[in-house]
């Protein structure tokens, strides 16, 4: 429970950035979804609505979660493992299909995207699960034991397949283990066998359509209609856009329907073309905003737990953030990972709230020793 | 620990407040780096597109948006000589046509689409992928290609369009004069694409439809037009619109033209094939053509499977072609005219010139005179001036004055000048009409026989010549020309369709003038005497089934033999009947052929039925619309 002294502790750049680029998203959802939705905002159905609508609940859920204490998450753990496997599971065995995989679970008429859930609880377990061994972090068991934590989600979702979350997996466990404090030959030694099995897991565990999706990412010309459509098209999108855009809802690619899931991954290549360079630098210093402030309350952390879980939020964020925007300037292989905050879609909005709100708690309770 | 960097700035902003007074260390110090090294790669990236190769995306962003399209027009009309509005000979239609647009085909859907499209409109998907992949290999996939003329639901890159299709109102009746449009070929497309035809064009294959296709067609517009990723048109932004085509107005008269197929097809007799033409002598207008057998042309209009198009192409009397003017016969007895023509020019003969035919005349060999040849007349006619040789149509008489008789010391007119009079009289060459097909037909001599049959030249080829056998071979439409210019005065003229050629609001544009090929080079005089041995042939000699009561007809028959002996050894014959009416003033001429038949019992009679049509029923039918 709270003492409301700790209250001046609450961050509130955090909640406003968050907020701050959920309304961008509204902003950019709107215009993405006229050629869906000519006559603008009709309802609460409207995308744009809906994400705003998400984004007020999120509020609420920063609210309890602030109040709550984070600690109590860490008498949960083993519950919240299973949560997240079961969903991870449950995606596989009984989830819709869409774009050729497997990510969301229609439960009690709510449709939930299992891997977005999943990424904040492993990233809890393992703060957890690191957290309680900071006398021996620099044992080898600590070390596989972290890594077998995440492996089982990782290749989860690899298996949907959503190459994207499993790289934030990987990318959210790497940090924890470094701020953790393992020994850096451990990682270097990992790091050599993952790069040494690179041939082996494109070859072996990578499914069609992502080398596929490799070939078209070096090549788009070789199907231009199809798997290389979106990527030359995003290309288009955000280079024609130029320093300050052609203005928002006067985008012609995304007006007249070349970009594939415009409100939602290729959300970044509206932003590019609608409000140019200009536009793209704000997300990112809100972005920066937001991060920074994500850190802050990491290193003010007053246990492990709470600054392991600090540090896998922001990593988790700044890679979705890089990943996403990345596939959409043809930086990197397609990979569907929708933009934190700006994307359409409930799950990914709430849970990013959550991961908000524990911040928050993690900031309210970091001098509490004093009281 | 490490206080340096931007980790430490940004900290020393806020140093009073006490509880954030941190100490982030290394791992966080590397955290707030990572952060800021990777969005700076984003921007970096950004940069470089968006604004270094900024116009080069912009110039893609347009060249996705815009699309310039062709708007077709309208196909001018044809009507026949009488213009009536309500009438035309052939009107536009609409039609729907599934098209595939094969830039907006997704590669991933193609066989999905393919599919889809074999269970709808039962064409296999490998023949839909083979087009598709041909119009890419092409370089032109925005051009729609059409799949199949009926309608389609939604898939992805597959279009319903609507095209304008001709619908000849007559068919059968017109389609030799009239022809057909169809699908622009790759030969035709390459010539014509910068004419503004585009791949999927439509254009005149024959007959009027292809000699006044510039008329006809109109001049294509254009539009720029905003597209969507599926190519559907949103927005029109500039367009130019597309000039109508002209009409054409035929000098056919449609109810002639009925009337003649009416009578051709009653007087064939067991014949497949025949054609029968009538011309007014005095501007050279066709007034009907007809050629049987004859084909839809609205076949050509809806998509002919090769079968079919086989089967047409294959059957006996090939339908395909215009007998009238595409195929080369001999003329038989009613080259009697020119032959006669020229003798009375060349003195060889006059009116009174008396022969006696005994049923034969016979030509020793030059070599050996104990070889006799035998030429036969159709029977011993007995004493005849040259008005009974020509309306009896005597072959001894014709066969004296093309050859000669050198027993006797008759000087006939030789192969040379027979030769050139039947050039002079327009025969050996395409008369001109405006139709595509026109054979020039033959007219032989000695230096011809040689290279092409590889003899020399005897007498007895001239005493066929004489008789319109042998080597010579007209079309129907030349044989016509020529005796025109008889019943008109010395005119030989170029046959013409077109009387004139109206805009889309019915101004006339421009009307088709007399045209006169040459002059016989035969004195009036001459041409009279020829023109009276006609009228006699029609009213007391062999053409007399072309009789018609009240009307002074002239004429000559024929029945030209042809192919191999039967077994009683005589001959297959073409029947003709050329001639004009009225004898005194003539108005027009008649020719009319029948492929396997008499002059006397098929093509005079039906000639007669036309005459007879033309100067008395129609002037009544016309007094009773009226």
């Amino acid at each position: 429970m709270i003492y409301w002294r700790a209250v001046r502790h609450f961050d509130p750049w955090i909640v406003l950035a968050g907020l701050a680029l959920t309304s961008f998203g509204a902003i950019l959802i709107y215009s993405a979804s006229l050629t869906s939705y000519p006559d603008g905002i009709q309802g609460l159905a409207h995308p744009a609505v809906r994400h705003l609508t998400f984004a007020a609940m999120g509020l609420v859920v920063v609210g309890a979660l602030a109040w709550l204490d984070y600690r109590f998450l860490g008498q949960i753990t083993p519950t919240l493992y299973a949560v997240a496997i079961v969903l991870l599971v449950g995606v596989l065995v009984m989830g819709t299909e869409t774009y050729g995989a497997q990510r969301w679970l229609n439960f009690a008429g709510l449709s939930i995207q299992a891997s977005e859930v999943a990424k904040l609880l492993v990233i809890i377990v393992l703060a957890k699960y690191l957290a309680d061994r900071q006398t021996e972090i620099g044992d080898l068991r600590t070390f596989l034991g972290s890594l077998a934590i995440v492996v089982v989600p990782t290749g989860l979702v690899f298996l949907e397949p959503d190459l994207g979350t499993a790289i934030i997996f990987g990318a959210a466990w790497l940090g924890m283990v470094a701020v953790a404090g393992v020994r850096p030959q451990h990682l270097l030694a990992f790091l050599a066998t993952l790069a040494l099995s690179t041939p082996f897991v494109v070859v072996g565990l990578m499914g069609d359509y992502q080398r596929e999706r490799i070939a078209n990412f070096l090549n788009p010309g070789l199907d231009p209609l199809g798997g290389g459509f979106n990527i030359i098209q995003a290309a288009i999108s955000v280079g024609s856009g130029g320093l300050f855009g052609k203005g928002l809802t006067e985008g012609s690619q995304t007006q007249l329907d070349y970009l594939q899931t415009p409100t939602r991954d290729y959300i970044f290549s509206v932003l590019g073309e609608e409000l140019g360079l200009v536009g793209a630098l704000l997300l990112f210093a809100l972005f920066t905003l937001l991060l920074f402030r994500g850190l802050r309350a990491a290193s003010l952390a007053r246990d492990p737990f709470g600054r392991l879980i600090a540090t896998g939020i922001v990593i988790m964020i700044v890679f979705q953030v890089f990943i996403n925007v990345g596939v959409n300037i043809r930086l990197l292989p397609v990979t569907g990972i929708p933009l934190p905050f700006i994307s359409e879609g409930g799950s990914s909005i709430l849970m990013l709230f959550v991961a908000l709100g524990l911040l928050e708690s993690i900031l309210l309770r970091h001098k509490q020793i004093e009281f | 620990m490490n206080f340096s960097g931007g980790g430490q700035r940004w900290r020393s902003q806020k140093p009073k407040r006490r509880e954030d007074a941190y100490n982030p260390g290394r791992k966080f110090l590397f955290l707030h780096i990572l952060i800021v090294l990777l969005f700076a790669i984003l921007t970096i990236q950004l940069v470089r597109m968006q604004v270094i190769e900024g116009d080069d995306y912009r110039a893609q962003a347009e060249n996705n948006r815009l699309r310039e399209l062709q708007i077709l027009p309208a196909r001018g009309l044809i009507y026949d000589r009488n213009y009536n509005l309500d009438q035309p000979l052939v009107e536009n239609v609409a039609k729907f046509s599934a098209v595939i647009v094969p830039a907006d085909l997704p590669a991933k859907e193609e066989a999905t689409v393919f599919a889809r499209l074999e269970e709808l409109l039962g064409i296999p998907a490998q023949e839909i992928a083979k087009q598709v992949r041909e119009k890419r290999e092409d370089g032109n996939p925005y051009e729609p290609l059409v799949i199949k003329d009926e309608l389609s639901p939604h898939l992805p890159g597959v279009d319903l369009q609507i095209e304008a299709r001709r619908n000849y109102l007559d068919g059968e009746l017109m389609s030799h004069i009239l022809g057909y449009v169809g699908p622009i070929s790759a030969e035709e497309y390459a010539d014509l694409k910068n004419d503004g035809y585009i791949l999927n064009d439509q254009l005149g294959k024959t007959g009027i439809e292809l000699v006044y296709e510039d008329i006809l067609r109109g001049e294509p517009g254009k539009k720029l037009a905003e597209v969507d990723a599926s190519g559907r048109e949103q927005d029109v932004l500039d367009s130019l619109p597309s000039e109508p085509g002209q009409n054409v107005v035929l000098t056919i008269d449609l109810e002639l033209q009925k009337k003649t197929a009416e009578i051709l097809n009653q007087f064939k007799g067991a014949s497949d094939t025949a054609a029968a033409v009538v011309m007014d002598v005095r501007t050279g207008e066709v007034l009907s053509m007809v050629s049987l057998p004859t084909y839809d042309n609205n076949l050509f209009s809806g998509t002919l499977s090769q079968e079919e198009l086989d089967a047409l192409l294959n059957e006996p009397g090939k339908p395909l072609v215009n007998h009238a003017i595409a195929e080369m016969y001999a003329p038989g007895s009613t080259f009697k005219t020119i032959n006669g023509s020229a003798a009375l020019q060349e003195g060889v003969a006059n009116p009174g010139t008396t022969i006696v035919s005994h049923g034969y005349i016979t030509v020793p060999n030059q070599y050996d005179p104990n070889v006799v040849y035998v030429f036969r007349d159709w029977a011993a006619l007995g004493a005849l001036d040259f008005y009974g040789g020509i309306s009896m149509s005597s072959d001894v008489y014709f066969y004296y004055l093309a050859g000669g008789k050198q027993d006797e010391g008759f000087q006939g007119l030789g192969e040379e000048r027979l030769a050139r009079y039947a050039r002079s009289f327009g025969l050996g060459e395409p008369t001109g009409i405006d139709l595509a097909g026109e054979s020039a037909g033959l007219v032989p001599d000695a230096k011809w026989k040689e290279q092409n049959v590889g003899e020399m030249w005897y007498v007895g080829d001239t005493y066929n010549f004489g008789i319109g056998q042998g080597y010579l071979t007209v079309t129907p439409l030349q044989l016509l020309d020529a005796i025109t210019a008889i019943a008109n005065g010395g005119e030989l003229l170029r046959p013409h369709l077109v009387k004139e050629i109206r805009d889309s609001h019915g101004n006339v544009v421009s009307a088709s003038q007399k045209e006169v090929r040459r002059l016989l080079p035969v004195a009036q005089e001459n041409l009279a005497v020829v023109r009276e041995g006609m009228r006699r042939s029609v009213a007391e000699g062999v053409a007399s089934s072309a009789q018609v009561a009240g009307l002074a007809i002239a004429g000559k028959t024929g029945s030209a033999e042809f192919g191999s002996p039967r077994a009683d050894g005589t001959y297959e014959t073409h029947g003709w009947f050329v001639g004009f009416a009225p004898y005194d003033d003539p108005e027009i001429a008649v020719v009319v052929f029948v492929d396997k038949g008499s002059g006397f019992i098929n093509a005079a009679p039906a000639a007669g039925r036309i005459f007879d049509y033309y100067f008395n029923q129609r002037y009544v039918a016309e007094q009773e619309a009226s």
